[in-house]
């Protein structure tokens, strides 16, 4: 497989994982908080082709739940009641990027039957729902700090190649100071010093500003590295020698040497801030119910009884796994395929 | 000052004068307050004029492209003086020298480099208009195409790429985009060197083309005695990075003084002999 094969591949897997996420109202059955108390911890639903009586529907179906007497919901496999997935179905309104209102779900099943694929959560919410709602937050806390990172690294990585010297050597040890920072006991220290009770989305930007913020030094030395060989090439200095300006010079011809670097850069944060971001959450500094992200989801794994009982608890982690790797794999290709560019 | 040189210099005052250029680098170590300083080429006097050209031969190492790139202003001489048309370049400052720059030009050795290999033709030969802010985008566009027909480039290439021309056609960009800005010298830094047999001569057919039409004065700089002397009208020898002989042309060849230029016309005289007996 090329590196061109495995570029496109990777994209076009996190393309349809990223429009998953950004439709999530309408991919997912259930609205993310909408409670089911009769139904904690429901195991993932299976879907059935064949009845009791042995015939066999192209409409796959579902039964419904039923207390096994041990505490644990098990499926009805012995009802007559089935009821078909539908397509297209009416349900909980929902907004799509915050914007337009909408309530057709992509499936569902009608009402007293429910239908939970990753199965339910202590108060029994669907876990696919919370899922598809929980990478809204999580992977835009991973994009904003990516993004905020690489355009400190790139002002600062800028500055200290292009000039050099005493600017260089203030900038560079100042960025190894950052990398040498305790950075998850410098967050607790943040959100200690703030009152106990702030909103979600002021959560949320300290969250990624913390993130971002101390991220920076990796990229800004790659990016001065590039810029360092950068400044020496021959259109550089010849174009120095026409008058440019340092500003023309890093805008025209220094900086777009680096957008390699940056994009690759770019695709490897934000799996590392992603899982930053469920990390977080999980110790508790993240966003709060009943807002799911994938940090809280994971975090009722921190109850010894949900570990060891409800093993689809910890579904939302087995399927960050591939996610990252897709993510790591298209950063792989993007590297190669810059190297091959420039040699 | 050779007595040959001096009654031209009487003649007319030449373009540009070069007058105790000296240039030192100086390297420090990290841990260590020793200085190590390298004298890229001291003392250097020479005079361009206009139509005419210099070469500046000498063995890699000598001093040439730190020269060349001082004369450029690309960098800064350590003391001297560069005057031209009688004003001394070194001593304005950074807003001044903007607007001389555009009449020193210099053409480097690998025009692979030389050229941003994301930009097109068109954009790379009008760079040095837009960085002087001439004219607007339309007009600077109608001179770069100018300009490539000029230096023999089809003008319908101007979308490409650098990748996408040869070694030589390369070289004509960077010609077409030195001369953008109209300059009076131009300097060129082994700029034939990286070209096979045939787009060197092509190459030295424009050069010497253009050097009428627009009444360049050059500095040829080479290590290859033989590809300068056919058209420079004097012959300036660098040794360890100081002239150590300047002659007109024919006079070098027929009275070499410094040891090193007898060397150097030595092997000349011996390549040729050699192809002359293949030949035979």
């Amino acid at each position: 497989m090329t590196h061109r094969q495995k570029l496109a591949g990777s994209l076009v897997l996190l393309t349809s994982v990223q429009i998953l996420i950004l439709f999530a109202g309408f991919f997912a059955p259930y609205n993310f908080a909408v409670q089911d108390r009769q139904r904690p911890f429901a195991p993932p639903t299976t879907l059935h082709f064949m009845d009791l009586r042995g015939n066999v529907h192209i409409r796959p179906f579902v039964y419904d739940l039923e207390d096994s007497g041990k505490s644990i919901l098990v499926s009805q496999s012995d009802s007559e009641h089935c009821y078909p997935i539908l397509f297209f179905v009416r349900g909980m309104p929902y907004k799509i990027a915050g914007v337009f209102t909408s309530e057709v779900h992509l499936f569902g099943v009608e009402a007293p039957g429910h239908i939970f694929l990753m199965g339910s959560d202590a108060y029994g919410r669907d876990q696919f729902s919370r899922f598809l709602f929980g990478g809204q937050i999580s992977m835009l806390a991973g994009l904003i700090a990516a993004i905020l990172s690489l355009s400190i690294g790139i002002i600062v990585g800028g500055i200290a190649g292009y000039y050099g010297g005493w600017v260089d050597e203030l900038l560079m040890r100042g960025g190894e100071l950052f990398l040498a920072l305790p950075w998850l006991y410098l967050l607790f220290a943040v959100r200690a010093a703030l009152p106990l009770h702030i909103s979600q989305w002021e959560v949320f930007l300290l969250l990624v500003s913390v993130m971002g913020l101390i991220g920076w030094a990796r990229p800004a030395r790659l990016i001065r590295g590039v810029v360092l060989s950068a400044r020496h090439r021959n259109f550089v200095v010849a174009a120095r020698g026409f008058g440019a300006s340092d500003l023309y010079l890093l805008r025209r011809h220094v900086l777009p040497e680096t957008y390699g670097v940056l994009l690759t850069q770019m695709t490897l944060l934000i799996p590392q801030y992603v899982l930053a971001e469920v990390t977080l959450t999980f110790l508790g500094l993240g966003v709060g119910e009943p807002l799911p992200s994938w940090g809280s989801l994971l975090s009722s794994l921190q109850q010894y009884y949900v570990v060891s009982s409800y093993w689809w608890m910890f579904l939302p982690a087995l399927l960050l796994i591939p996610l990252f790797l897709v993510f790591y794999t298209a950063a792989d290709a993007l590297q190669e395929l810059h190297k091959s560019v420039t040699l | 000052m050779k007595p040959g040189l001096k009654s031209e210099a009487n003649r007319i005052e030449p373009l540009l004068r070069v007058t105790g250029l000296s240039k030192q680098y100086v390297q420090r170590r990290t841990f260590s307050r020793k200085e190590l300083t390298v004298n890229a080429f001291q003392d250097v006097d020479l005079a361009l004029f206009r139509g005419k050209t210099l070469a500046l031969v000498g063995e890699s190492g000598a001093g040439k492209s730190s020269l060349a790139r001082c004369i450029a202003l690309l960098e800064r001489p350590t003391s001297g003086k560069i005057e031209l048309d009688g004003e001394d370049l070194l001593t304005l400052d950074r807003k001044a020298l903007f607007p001389m720059r555009r009449r020193i030009q210099m053409i480097f050795q690998d025009p692979a480099s030389a050229l941003n290999p994301g930009l097109s033709a068109c954009e790379i030969i009008a760079e040095p208009l837009a960085i002087q802010r001439e004219g607007t985008k339309l007009q600077r566009r109608a001179r770069a195409l100018q300009l490539m027909e000029q230096v023999g480039l089809d003008a319908k290439c101007e979308r490409r790429l650098p990748f996408e021309f040869s070694g030589g056609q390369r070289q004509r960009l960077a010609i077409a985009r030195a001369l953008a800005l109209r300059p009076s010298v131009l300097i060129l830094d082994e700029a034939l060197s990286k070209l096979d047999a045939l787009n060197q001569a092509l190459i030295l057919e424009l050069l010497a083309e253009l050097q009428v039409s627009h009444s360049l004065a050059y500095l040829h700089i080479s290590h290859d005695l033989r590809l300068v002397s056919q058209f420079a009208d004097e012959v300036a020898v660098m040794y360890e990075g100081r002239i150590v002989e300047r002659k007109k042309t024919d006079d070098l060849f027929a009275s070499p003084e410094h040891s090193y230029t007898k060397e150097l016309l030595a092997t000349v005289h011996s390549v040729e002999s050699i192809l002359l007996e293949r030949s035979a």
